[in-house]
């Protein structure tokens, strides 16, 4: 009867495995897609990325789901944004399932270059370290880098920040951007996990302003009514697009065409009204 | 935020309840049993084997568990793209799917087990090495061998004495499966962070810590009681 201790134990572990294999059993249906990714060393000579995405009918759109209005969780949990209705659009013209997977934004290139996302489409500013990383494709809007205080402060131009504390998304354009130019040195910069944060700590008077994109600022001050200003003299422009993985050329020109196509017969330029009240999309 | 809004949030994270618990269950289930053969193969007489399992442990708890998951989740996915490998380990790679569904869930559970199971061994050798000696005689003087020493009699008193660290770390256990939301595994703090981009608010984040408070206050009731019925003989 005591020996019990011991198979017990056993028992359980081997239960356990098992109901763990069964919660497996599920995503069964993936296993289409295995087949294909297995000869995944294509050079871009032999481009197989297209046809990959094709045969599989799925086409896996890597994001973090927390930029807001590019791509988001909305209260009913569900992602939903501008980047994602174009996105569906583009699938629906390829003739393709739109998956959306959650990704960790600071591990992105991995998700990437690892092939569990087919490309990397939330809202992603174009910069150098990214176009030596990815293919990336045509920008597809413009945006520049704002400065946010609260509206009853007193500081009206950028002249006036310096001494100050500027809150910035760790990782973010913005803080390279802020980092490299001049007033970068001469204020205390204070590096948050987000944007809401920042914004956050902006309205608790533990930093002074925030630097931003300014879609994300404007989209703030529109819709959610936050109480803040956006200070005249912008840092630079910059330039949102789409990265896939630097040997996924096919699959690459493929989306541009439809991005193109979109823009030419004003589907485009409905869902920016859509999401901006306006087309401010700068597809060619 | 209004209170129909936070009530929406409310309903949202009690939905990604049940991944969190999965994280919690699973890896108590593995973790346990692995933490009490790595504290059998510390003690082991057999020097090369305790030292190895010695550089486990240090790797385990020396390095945040945020970045064991991180390793976990993109080792495979890693050595696929590696075409110098042996053939026989890309037959094994092969067969795992890095983008079916449950490929994050097993990369947290493999993360969490080795770490978690790291930190029970250490509580389960504090506990078998502070038995005294005298119970091995006494045992001995029965007759008694080796393996019915260890499981009648040095086992049942081990489990009594590891009680109180032992829930001090399945209470950890509960909020570090937060961390699962670094590799984008959908539980309770990564949907609450969403939210809170969602309403650029940081209240979500407050709901998920009542969550967390919740589930805390629970084990601490049901390791109180279990402290007390293995109370016995004192």
């Amino acid at each position: 009867m005591k020996k019990s201790f011991f198979s017990r134990f056993i028992t359980a572990v081997v239960a356990a495995s098992m109901l763990t294999f069964a919660a497996g059993c599920g995503s069964e249906k993936d296993s289409g897609s295995k087949a294909n990714s297995e000869n995944s060393s294509s050079a871009p000579a032999d481009d197989q990325s297209l046809q990959k995405v094709l045969d599989s009918g799925k086409f896996v759109l890597g994001l973090d789901a927390t930029f807001k209005p590019m791509g988001y969780t909305d209260d009913n949990d569900e992602i939903v944004g501008f980047d994602i209705d174009v996105a569906q659009e583009v699938c629906n013209r390829m003739g393709v399932e739109l998956v959306k997977e959650g990704i960790n934004w600071d591990t992105k290139e991995e998700d990437l270059n690892a092939g569990r996302i087919d490309c990397i489409w939330n809202g992603m500013s174009v910069d150098p370290g990214r176009a030596e990383a990815m293919n990336l494709s045509d920008p597809y809007m413009s945006n520049s880098m704002v400065f946010v205080v609260p509206a009853d402060s007193d500081i009206t131009s950028m002249d006036q920040l310096k001494g100050k504390s500027i809150g910035v998304q760790n990782g973010s354009t913005a803080q390279t951007i802020l980092n490299e130019s001049e007033i970068g040195s001469e204020i205390t910069e204070q590096a948050m996990a987000t944007n809401i944060e920042a914004l956050q700590q902006m309205e608790l008077d533990i930093v002074d302003a925030v630097f931003l994109d300014s879609v994300v600022a404007n989209y703030e001050i529109t819709s959610s009514g936050k109480d803040y200003k956006v200070l005249p003299d912008g840092l630079e422009k910059e330039e949102y697009a789409i990265g896939f993985r630097k040997n996924d050329q096919a699959l690459r020109d493929e989306v541009q065409k439809y991005l193109h196509e979109m823009k030419e017969d004003g589907t485009l330029g409905e869902i920016s009204t859509k999401w901006f009240g306006s087309d401010i999309t700068t597809v060619k | 935020m209004s209170g129909e809004e936070i009530q929406k949030v409310f309903l949202i994270l009690l939905e990604y309840l049940v991944p969190t618990l999965k994280v919690f269950g699973f890896t108590l289930l593995y973790s346990i049993p692995l933490g009490m053969i790595v504290a059998l193969l510390k003690m082991c007489r057999i020097k090369p084997i305790s030292w190895l399992t010695n550089i486990y442990i240090l790797i385990m708890r020396g390095t945040p568990l945020m970045l064991q998951v991180i390793v976990a989740f993109y080792a495979i996915p890693m050595l696929k793209q590696n075409e110098n490998l042996p053939v026989f380990l890309q037959n094994i790679l092969s067969g795992i799917d890095i983008k079916a569904e449950n490929f994050k869930f097993n990369a947290v559970i493999v993360a969490f087990t080795l770490n978690y199971a790291a930190y029970f061994a250490e509580i389960f050798r504090g506990g078998i090495e502070s038995i005294p000696k005298g119970q091995y005689e006494a045992a001995a003087s029965l007759s008694m061998n080796r393996f019915q020493t260890f499981f009648h009699v040095i086992l049942p008193q081990v489990a009594k004495r590891v009680v109180p660290a032992s829930s001090n770390e399945i209470i950890t256990l509960i909020k570090d499966t937060s961390l699962a939301n670094v590799i984008s595994y959908a539980e309770i703090t990564l949907k609450a962070k969403q939210q809170m981009q969602n309403y650029s608010s940081i209240t979500p984040l407050f709901i998920a810590g009542l969550f967390y408070f919740v589930l805390a206050m629970i084990l601490t009731v049901i390791s109180a009681f279990v402290e007390k019925k293995l109370n016995y003989y004192k």
